[in-house]
């Protein structure tokens, strides 16, 4: 185990230096916009361009400028600065880090208490109404644009804004360590928009999972021995049958570490969703190629988690 | 855009910028202002522009004290007073930072001295400018340090001046409007052209006669002290400390920034230093905080329910709609700048004037407007100087030079197939030659940009079309003049003015010597010897009512040669809680944040 940890680790090192090397060529490979252009306003000269992108470094050759950048990350993990806030990007990430962290914390705890059991549920009650409601249901929340269900749940449930207004709304967020109470009243709309979608995609595939799992051989064996019902569905069925959920679930997490833009957006929480929009947006590379990396390693991090857990709930796995 | 305000606005992006959520106003469908007073706030009838919309002006008893909270989806382009470029970080910079001359909120067009003792005085020989400061103003610091407390001396404006040279602050518009001796060599050292007989006087020794313009530019915020024993080892470092931590700035305006969060929010404290004695600003409000990146869709409907808002920047057309029809009293409109189709002039088929004017004649500026929001946020154009610049009136006013091929705002095909036969397509229509075309991506740019196109068809041309990113469109393309020689029409051009003068609205956008290979802000590659001659000696005259006829008369000619084809002024509105009393700085056309209160 330890030596299949390793090796995954060691990939992963590889993989980030490819992704922030693809990153690199695409922004110089592709028309994007002047860094010292924009940096330097509406009216500067030439030469003030010229001198501004010696001062950032631009002019010197691709791999000059990658190689630079990537001594800084290796041996100082440090990420450059912004070209339009001048603000240390590891900084600016670490600031926003917290803020995604709890997004997507709490929206995973809901969005697992939800769907798990309603899956289980629909696929154990398949072809009732309960089914028919709950699948339904999670239809509609998966066609739901979360920048549109976000909106929704302000103008309805937000308290400066709402018809009814019950939850804190828009830009209350404060972080954990300031004020636990307002942390969590600030998120708890944020989680339940940004939950929505997942949670019913996670009941659906979770349904449809099981009941191809309790038609199997091994289910009617079971059955056979004379197990529980109980037992049979929760020890032989769901063990089974959440397995790809766990696949699709480490993804997930990935990439909402890597930031929920939309969510972000509309309740402006400051994560680091917001902030690659924002760095994208002004071509800024550092904070481009910051939240690039943040957003794989986190990626590819929950896929090892993933891979390591796939053999504690199938036997069947095996490291190798 | 092709907006080279939103282009250079950051996310604000933006320059002397701006109006990157005016795409928000696309699509609001409202008649022009006009109608009865609505539910209100009980303001003043005398806060109140026709059509019963606010005023935005000071008002009698004004309260002190309370704290004001700004809503923004931009952030700020830059915090040092040596680079702000941009109307947002304006909003900060002059509630925090004092320079040589600031505008009154009520009056765009006349300076008043800020740290100055009176006027400028500008030689008989247009080639020195002299100015005297006052005694008493003192720089604030979050933490204390050496500078708390002390003098702001004429050195400390020399100063602010030669750190604009400096590549770590790299001011964008000190070439522009201050042609000092010896800067076109400085990076950052001693400037010869500025010299400090005493502590309390500054003189500005200019290259050439231009004294006239350069007095007028120094209410740009560059003019704000800043002490080199303070913030000199600092400008030796990328990122430079005044722009990366504002909040170590030394301040002299009535607020200090206490805390400055990229992105995310900035706060305005009272400075302890400055001394109301000192200067006109009432400075109502105890702390201004501003949160940035705030959905415009929910910001507006904060601001519609909740006590204490104002919006940062503009608002969503929802929110724009609510406020003009159920609660009047707390919108308002300024006039900014203006928007205008750049025709590329050096470069067939639009190198012909006829051609240019057959466009303008076939455009439907009137459709361009709506696309923009309609007639509350805007004003169909007819010329280039929008109603707040001197020489407004003098160019034709609303009417404009009465030219045939701007005189249907809805487009007239009639005159421009006189026009493309006067160009010599016997016809009236083109052959099926190419016309290359690129336009912004980004609502509602891209809307007025398809607008054009259609147009261009309509004239006989096939139009090879390309939308492209913003920030990518200005500066890989529409502001580098290697490719604007490649390409007919780059979208559409906006201007705001540096300051209130048509010299700051007009050079930059119109002169041959704006032309420049990068960051090019003359799109049309408009080089007339006869406007650039006339655009010297505009720049050379000092008398107010002189020089507002001579560059009405500029502003004619380039309308006379459709050096581009005007289609807008703008009318940017702003939006406040009931009990905010916004005030506006009509030459910023934004809040001006040192003069608004809570009622």
């Amino acid at each position: 185990v330890v030596g299949y940890i390793a090796r995954r680790v060691a990939w992963m090192f590889v993989l980030l230096a490819l992704v922030s090397a693809v990153t690199f060529l695409i922004f110089y490979a592709l028309p994007s916009a002047d860094p010292a252009a924009l940096r330097a306003g509406r009216q500067a000269s030439p030469e003030l361009i010229a001198q501004i992108r010696t001062r950032l470094g631009l002019d010197d050759p691709l791999y000059v400028q990658y190689w630079t950048y990537m001594k800084g990350v290796v041996l100082h993990f440090d990420f450059g600065f912004s070209f339009q806030t001048s603000q240390g990007v590891r900084e600016a990430l670490v600031s926003r880090l917290p803020a995604t962290i709890s997004m997507t914390a709490g929206a995973l705890v809901i969005w697992l208490v939800v769907s798990l059991p309603l899956g289980v549920l629909s696929a154990l009650r398949r072809g009732t109404p309960l089914d028919r409601i709950t699948m339904g249901g999670a239809m509609l929340a998966i066609s739901a644009p979360v920048y549109w269900l976000a909106l929704v749940s302000l103008y309805l449930f937000a308290k400066d804004i709402g018809a009814f207004p019950i939850f804190d709304g828009a830009n209350t967020y404060v972080g954990i360590t300031d004020d636990a109470g307002r942390w969590f009243g600030s998120l708890l709309l944020p989680w339940l928009v940004l939950a929505a979608g997942f949670a019913a995609f996670y009941a659906r595939l979770l349904r449809a999972n099981l009941v191809e799992v309790l038609g199997e051989d091994y289910i009617r064996t079971a059955r056979a021995k004379g197990l529980t019902e109980r037992r049979v569905v929760w020890r032989h069925g769901v063990r089974a049958a959440i397995t790809p959920i766990v696949t699709v679930l480490g993804l997930d997490i990935g990439v909402l570490l890597g930031g929920s833009i939309l969510t972000e957006s509309v309740f402006n929480i400051p994560g680091i969703g917001r902030y690659a929009f924002d760095a994208i947006q002004s071509a800024d590379l550092p904070a481009i190629q910051g939240t690039v990396l943040f957003a794989a390693f986190f990626i590819v991090l929950a896929n090892l988690v993933v891979d390591i857990a796939y053999a504690f709930l199938d036997p069947r796995v095996r490291y190798s | 855009m092709t907006d080279l305000r939103a282009a250079n606005a950051r996310r604000q992006r933006p320059l002397r910028l701006v109006l990157l959520g005016a795409g928000a106003l696309a699509a609001l469908a409202l008649g022009a202002c006009g109608g009865s007073s609505s539910s209100s706030t009980g303001t003043s009838s005398a806060s109140k522009a026709p059509g019963g919309f606010l005023a935005a002006t000071p008002v009698p008893g004004q309260k002190r004290g309370g704290a004001l909270k700004l809503l923004g989806a931009e952030g700020f382009s830059h915090m040092d007073p040596g680079q702000v470029y941009g109307q947002l970080d304006y909003m900060i910079t002059f509630a925090t930072q004092r320079g040589l001359y600031y505008f009154k909120p009520e009056d765009p067009q006349n300076q008043v001295p800020d740290i100055a003792d009176g006027q400028p005085v500008v030689s008989a020989d247009n080639t020195t400018v002299t100015v005297k400061l006052k005694s008493g103003i003192r720089y604030g610091t979050n933490t204390t340090s050496s500078i708390t407390g002390k003098e702001v001396t004429a050195a400390d404006v020399k100063y602010a001046f030669e750190r604009g040279l400096n590549p770590s602050v790299g001011n964008g518009y000190e070439a522009v409007y201050f042609p000092i001796v010896g800067a076109d060599k400085a990076k950052g050292g001693p400037l010869a052209g500025i010299t400090t007989p005493d502590a309390h006087t500054i003189v500005f020794k200019l290259t050439k006669p231009f004294g006239a313009t350069t007095s007028r530019a120094l209410v740009m915020p560059l003019t704000m002290p800043v002490p080199k024993s303070y913030a000199g080892a600092g400008d030796q470092k990328t990122p430079n400390p005044y722009e990366a931590k504002p909040e170590t700035q030394a301040f002299t305006g009535p607020y200090m920034i206490s805390d400055y969060q990229p992105d995310k929010s900035i706060t305005l404290v009272r400075n302890p230093q400055w001394d109301s004695k000192t200067d006109s600003r009432p400075a109502y409000l105890d702390t201004i905080q501003w949160t940035l990146n705030v959905d415009p869709n929910v910001s507006g409907r904060q601001i519609f329910a909740s006590p204490g808002l104002a919006n940062g920047d503009t608002p969503a057309a929802g929110a724009v709609k609510r406020f003009a029809t159920q609660a009047k009293d707390r919108i308002t409109f300024t006039a900014s700048g203006n928007r205008y189709v750049a025709v590329n002039t050096q470069r067939k088929p639009f190198s012909d004037v006829n051609v240019r004017k057959a466009l303008a004649a076939a455009l439907d500026r009137r459709a361009m407007l709506l696309a923009r929001g309609g007639s509350l946020v805007g004003q169909v154009a007819t010329h280039f100087l929008p109603p707040t610049i001197p020489g407004y009136a003098e160019a034709g006013g609303d009417k404009g030079i009465g030219a045939d091929y701007l005189a249907n705002p809805a487009g007239d095909p009639v005159v421009a197939a006189k026009y493309m036969k006067l160009a010599g397509f016997t016809s009236g229509k083109a052959n099926g030659e190419k016309v290359v075309m690129l336009g912004s991506n980004d609502s509602p740019a891209k809307e007025t940009a398809e607008i054009t196109r259609d147009a261009i068809a309509s004239l006989g041309f096939k139009v090879q079309f390309r939308l492209l990113d913003q920030g990518t469109l200005y500066s890989k393309y529409c502001q580098v003049t290697s490719e604007l020689k490649k390409i007919d029409i780059c979208g559409a051009a906006g201007w705001i003015p540096d300051f209130s003068d048509p010299f700051a609205m007009l050079v930059a956008t119109f002169s041959g010597d704006s032309i420049t290979p990068t960051n090019n802000p003359n799109p049309s590659l408009l080089n007339d010897p006869q406007i650039n001659a006339a655009m010297d000696k505009g720049a050379r005259i000092n008398d107010p009512a002189e020089r507002a006829k001579a560059w009405g008369a500029i502003d004619r000619q380039i309308v006379e040669k459709a050096g581009a084809i005007p289609f807008d002024y703008d009318l940017p509105p702003n939006i406040v809680s009931s009990d905010v009393q916004g005030v506006i700085a009509k030459w910023n056309a934004s809040w001006d944040l040192a003069y608004m209160s809570l009622k």
